[in-house]
């Protein structure tokens, strides 16, 4: 028995350790840190040789890149396109804005803290986040999935009533 | 026990009349009643397997005795067409289980597989022709009870079947005054000595009939519409049965009556063979592009198979004019692969528009789920029909290929082929847009079609795939068909061919075990896998946006357009569009004379004074001339 | 009996030449954007990924089984691909029949991604079918030419016949060139990749495609592209005496490939169609009145 799970420990860890090699991005482009994915995944910093690719449809796609403020109509298909991506799935904060608001700190129509409605694995913080910063987050997101710490779509499973109830209050669904 | 020709020949009519008395008593009295007649062919027809019958006189007319017979390839075909009679009026109850017209329809029905037989058995010129006639008739009958349409259909058939009629009767008083004689022996054996310019006409008058009932290109015109609009067992019939009536007719003629030899000797060889095959190979490649990329952009489930008959039909002139044993064998042997994969197509889309009442594909979609049995016998049909291996589609194909090939045709080769691709869009769409995509709510009850309905596509997939995989079982007959006809039959083996001059060896069950190896590495990867989760249709991708039932999320109408836009600098030669012309040339024409017509006593009578003049005028001068 | 173990052991070596290719590949486009690029063996580590998902969806049995018969018609194809001094499966089917088999893939494949119910799945493989009838002409005329001139249809004697450097590339140019563009397209690459077509219908028939079935599709992707680039070696670039030529061979083509690739942008499909059948039928007809004229 215990042989077994050793085995299935090994395992994953390979899985794992191979895994963090092969993340394809989804990125929503709700806002203006849109702009700073291009220099990110092109000749300058090329995040194409951590296998981090830009790919289009929910489906296919490893990591929600969440590009600045979300408002409350986004926030709807933000929460339908997180749901249809598949297991392991992570999501990446980026920039102030899906920290604590950014600049729209006051907004009545902006959502401030998005871990209250998805997930969030890894913050970069700033406003724009450089490439470099942006880089480094996917470094880190690498390092937490290589290490199997990387467990956001498993609570949100866990606590799936916990963060509906957070969605609900806001869209009124 | 012996049965005669002749009773074979009336065994459906018979059972046609009994079920017509049957069916004051109950609908099933006449219902088993015709469905035993249907059945009691086969074991007719069991005793001539193998036999050639010439001369089995029945009748005598103008001191000339008609005669009936059975050869290798009237005995395949009339089996084959046994078997699809007696699916299609299985199919046939169900179509008409609600109309009143399903007695008449069953008599129609069992006149017309009578007449089928009799063109089948005749040896001699007049009773073929007889019979032909009452074929047409009879269809003519049958597709008014068909769709709104019916009845415009009803008039094109007529017209063009009467065209058909009058050139072939031409021909054969013809022949009858110069040879004397209504058998095909006698007429072959004047023919072998005419001049070469009656044996042209009465060539071109017989073909011009036999090619306007296989739908072959220019002559084509009521094809479209009479398919689309007649209820669907007679569409059926149609496809698979009338259309290789004649295709039929146009082998015996070309390869038994006239004879290559004949032609070969008044008119130069093109390509190793005479010029007027060489044109009707061109005549069939057109027909094959052109039914091919018009099916492509259609929007009727029905006028799509229409059209891929035609280009089918295409294969098959191809096949057998190319002349060689080769050739023949490939337009043979698709002679019997249309009929049956064509069949299972008619009979899925009649099953589709039994249960959900439209043939419009932009209305229909995502009924694979509620209708699987019909999924899977229309993807055996559409493999088929694509020639794809291993269906039976295939093999045909390949052999009129690789004919083409052995007589150096390039050209011709490049648009049988590209025809293949072609067929491939066609029958895609006509899936896809039934059976694949969105379900509309309005179909969700749909259920599958009744258990006895679908007996007649299972057992033509089950043929379909019997004779893709083995297709030494069709290749039995058909060389027999091709040793009557005068040629070296081709090599064949139970699985294939075997490599022979011409022609590359060929096995298909090795590509379909390959295939069925691939299959299962294939499927043991996916299913040794973490198992999948249904998801209802509407979660899809759609950039984040959540779908409501209420909107339409499919794409089914113009599902080509964009093929059209590369085709519509040809849309303006359109053939209908030159006979529309034609017939308006005709009317304008008419409406001048009718005005000489003025009712008008007086105009009549100098109408008649002044050709008077004309005519002794005439008559004086040339007296004075000559 | 050493036939029957390469036989079997074909598709696997034909899966890991392809992954060899679309590696090599992708480091070529990024090196010709100045970018270091992915490893080697990323195509690998991404169908690892995908195999390994948690989770997968359905839309149907049909949706599951097209990824599966993509894979199972491609094994099937590469095993009638010969190989330097193995037949393989050719002594039972020639080119006219490979033409065909060729089709099974993309035939389950579109069926499978109709199942999606997903419009751009649809879209993608209506333009997918339209590009096919598109290249399928240059094609079918240049396979015609090399008929007319060998008079076999078999493609192992097309590979002997052309042993030394008796190469149909020199020695039918025309025909190469038309063959190579009809290949070119055939793989879908710019300025022909109007069936995936990211920005337009977010990846064609892939749309609804993730975890273990997008995986199946890269496993037959993968082969598909050896397929592709075999294929053109075997009838233009005279076969290889051993093994090492024919991967170096394929490996050729991927350059050039690569190189048109990089630098296209992307036709609407109608314009696509439009240059398949006016410059490549061209050029292939030419090729082809060429080899008729001068016989053999």
């Amino acid at each position: 028995m215990e042989l077994q799970e050793t085995l299935e420990e090994g395992y994953v860890e390979i899985l794992d350790h191979l895994r963090k090699r092969s993340l394809w991005m989804l990125h929503y482009c709700t806002a203006c840190g849109a702009v700073e994915l291009p220099p990110t995944i092109t000749s300058r910093f090329d995040a194409e040789r951590f296998g981090i690719a830009p790919f289009v449809t929910s489906r296919q796609s490893d990591i929600l890149l969440v590009t600045g403020y979300i408002n409350i109509k986004t926030l709807k298909r933000l929460v339908t396109v997180y749901e249809q991506m598949l297991p392991p799935k992570y999501v990446i904060g980026f920039g102030s804005c899906t920290i604590n608001g950014g600049i729209y700190w006051d907004s009545y129509a902006v959502v401030k803290r998005l871990d209250l409605y998805l997930p969030v694995d890894v913050y970069i913080a700033g406003c724009m986040p450089t490439p470099m910063a942006v880089l480094e987050g996917f470094r880190t997101l690498m390092k937490l999935i290589d290490e199997g710490k990387a467990n956001g779509w498993r609570k949100y499973i866990e606590n799936y009533d916990y963060y509906k109830a957070n969605q609900r209050k806001v869209l009124k669904w | 026990m012996n049965f005669s020709l002749l009773m074979i020949l009336l065994t459906p009519i018979f059972g046609g009349l009994l079920a017509y008395a049957g069916s004051a008593l109950h609908k099933a009295v006449r219902n088993i009643f015709f469905l035993i007649f249907l059945i009691l062919p086969f074991f007719e027809l069991y005793q001539y397997a193998n036999k050639t019958i010439d001369n089995f006189y029945y009748l005598t007319v103008l001191g000339q005795s008609l005669s009936l017979g059975i050869n290798a390839l009237s005995f395949m075909l009339s089996l084959l067409f046994s078997l699809i009679f007696l699916l299609a009026y299985i199919f046939l109850l169900f179509e008409f289980d609600k109309s009143e017209d399903s007695d008449l329809a069953i008599l129609e029905f069992s006149f017309l597989e009578g007449a089928v037989f009799g063109v089948l058995f005749a040896r001699d010129i007049l009773s073929f022709f007889i019979f032909f006639e009452i074929i047409a008739l009879i269809i003519f009958f049958l597709i008014g009870k068909g769709y709104e349409e019916s009845h415009n259909a009803q008039l094109k058939y007529i017209t063009w079947a009467l065209i058909g009629a009058n050139s072939m009767l031409a021909a054969v008083v013809f022949l009858f005054f110069k040879a004397g004689s209504f058998g095909y022996a006698e007429i072959s054996g004047y023919l072998s000595t005419a001049p070469t310019p009656i044996v042209l006409i009465t060539f071109v008058l017989f073909v011009i009939g036999f090619l306007i009932e296989a739908s072959i290109m220019p002559l084509h015109v009521w094809a479209p519409i009479t398919y689309a609009e007649a209820p669907d067992s007679v569409s059926v019939l149609l496809s698979s049965v009338v259309k290789k009536v004649g295709l039929y007719l146009f082998t015996i003629f070309v390869f038994s009556i006239f004879g290559l030899n004949l032609f070969s000797k008044i008119m130069p060889r093109v390509f190793e063979a005479p010029l007027i095959m060489y044109v009707l190979q061109w005549i069939g490649a057109l027909t094959i592009i052109i039914g091919t990329f018009v099916a492509i952009v259609q929007e009727d489930a029905k006028k799509i198979l229409a059209w891929s008959s035609i280009a089918q039909s295409g294969y098959i002139l191809l096949g057998l004019s190319l002349g060689t044993p080769l050739g023949v064998a490939g337009g043979l042997l698709h002679i019997v692969n249309h009929s049956i994969f064509k069949g299972i197509l008619f009979f899925v889309v009649g099953g589709v528009i039994y249960r959900t009442g439209t043939k419009n594909l932009s209305e229909l979609g995502g009924l694979i789920k509620k209708m699987p049995i019909s999924f899977i016998s229309m993807l055996l049909a559409i493999i088929a029909t694509a020639g794809i291996p291993p269906l039976n589609g295939f093999v045909s194909k390949y052999l009129i290929y690789e004919a083409l090939i052995q007589n150096k045709e390039p050209l011709l080769l490049t648009i049988a082929l590209l025809g293949g691709t072609g067929s491939f869009m066609y029958v895609y769409r006509l899936i896809h847009s039934i059976f694949l995509g969105q379900l509309p709510k309005k179909y969700e009850g749909v259920k599958e079609v009744p258990i006895l309905m679908q007996v007649p596509m299972l057992v033509l997939s089950l043929l379909a795939l019997l004779f893709g995989v083995l297709p030494g079982i069709p290749m039995y007959f058909v060389s027999k068909a091709e040793a009557f006809l005068g040629f070296d039959p081709i090599k064949y083996t139970l699985t294939g061919f075997p490599e022979q001059p011409g022609l590359h060896a060929l096995n298909v069950p090795i590509i379909s075990a390959a295939l069925m190896g691939g299959f299962v590495v294939a499927a043991l990867i996916f299913y040794l896998l973490p198992k999948t989760r249904s998801v209802h249709q509407l979660d899809n991708y759609y950039a984040g946006e959540i779908l409501t039932e209420d909107v339409k999320y499919n794409y089914s109408f113009g599902f080509y357009s964009f093929f059209d836009d590369i085709i519509k600098p040809f849309n303006e030669w359109s053939i209908d569009r030159i006979y529309e012309n034609f017939v308006g040339f005709v009317k304008t024409v008419g409406d001048y004379i009718r005005r000489i017509y003025t009712g008008n006593l007086e105009t009549y009578v100098s109408l008649g004074i002044i050709i008077l003049t004309i005519f002794s005028l005439i008559y004086i001068i040339g007296g004075v001339l000559w | 009996m050493v036939e029957k173990l390469v036989l079997i052991l074909t598709p696997i070596f034909a899966f890991f030449v392809g992954i060899f290719l679309e590696g090599f590949k992708r480091k070529m486009v990024a090196r010709i954007h100045r970018r270091y690029g992915p490893p080697l063996h990323q195509p690998l580590l991404d169908i690892i990924k995908l195999l390994s998902k948690k989770e997968n969806i359905s839309h149907g049995v049909m949706f599951d089984l097209g990824p599966v018969i993509f894979v199972g018609a491609s094994i099937l194809t590469v095993l009638f691909l010969p190989l330097p001094h193995f037949k393989q499966l050719t002594p039972y089917g020639d080119l006219i029949a490979f033409l065909y088999i060729m089709v099974i893939g993309s035939l389950g494949m579109a069926l499978g991604a109709g199942e999606s119910g997903n419009p751009n799945a649809s879209i993608g493989i209506a333009r997918a079918l339209t590009l096919m009838l598109g290249y399928e002409l240059p094609l079918i005329i240049a396979g015609n030419t090399l008929v007319v001139r060998y008079g076999t249809t078999d493609l192992y004697k097309f590979m002997t016949l052309q042993s030394g450097f008796n190469w149909n590339l020199f020695l039918l140019p025309l025909t190469a060139i038309a063959g190579f563009i009809a290949t070119y397209g055939a793989m879908g690459e710019h300025p022909f990749d109007t069936v995936v077509a990211p920005q337009e219908v977010a990846t064609g028939p892939m749309v609804e495609y993730g975890g273990k079935h997008l995986g199946l599709l890269m496993i037959g992707h993968a082969i598909q592209v050896y397929i592709e680039t075999a294929f053109f070696t075997i009838l233009f670039l005279g076969g290889a005496s051993n093994i090492f030529t024919f991967i170096l061979k394929q490996l050729g083509v991927i350059i050039v490939m690569t190189l048109f690739d990089t630098v296209f942008p992307r036709f609407r499909i109608e314009n696509a169609v439009r240059y398949f059948w006016r410059w490549p039928t061209l050029i292939a007809l030419l090729g082809l009145l060429i080899v008729y004229i001068g016989g053999k």
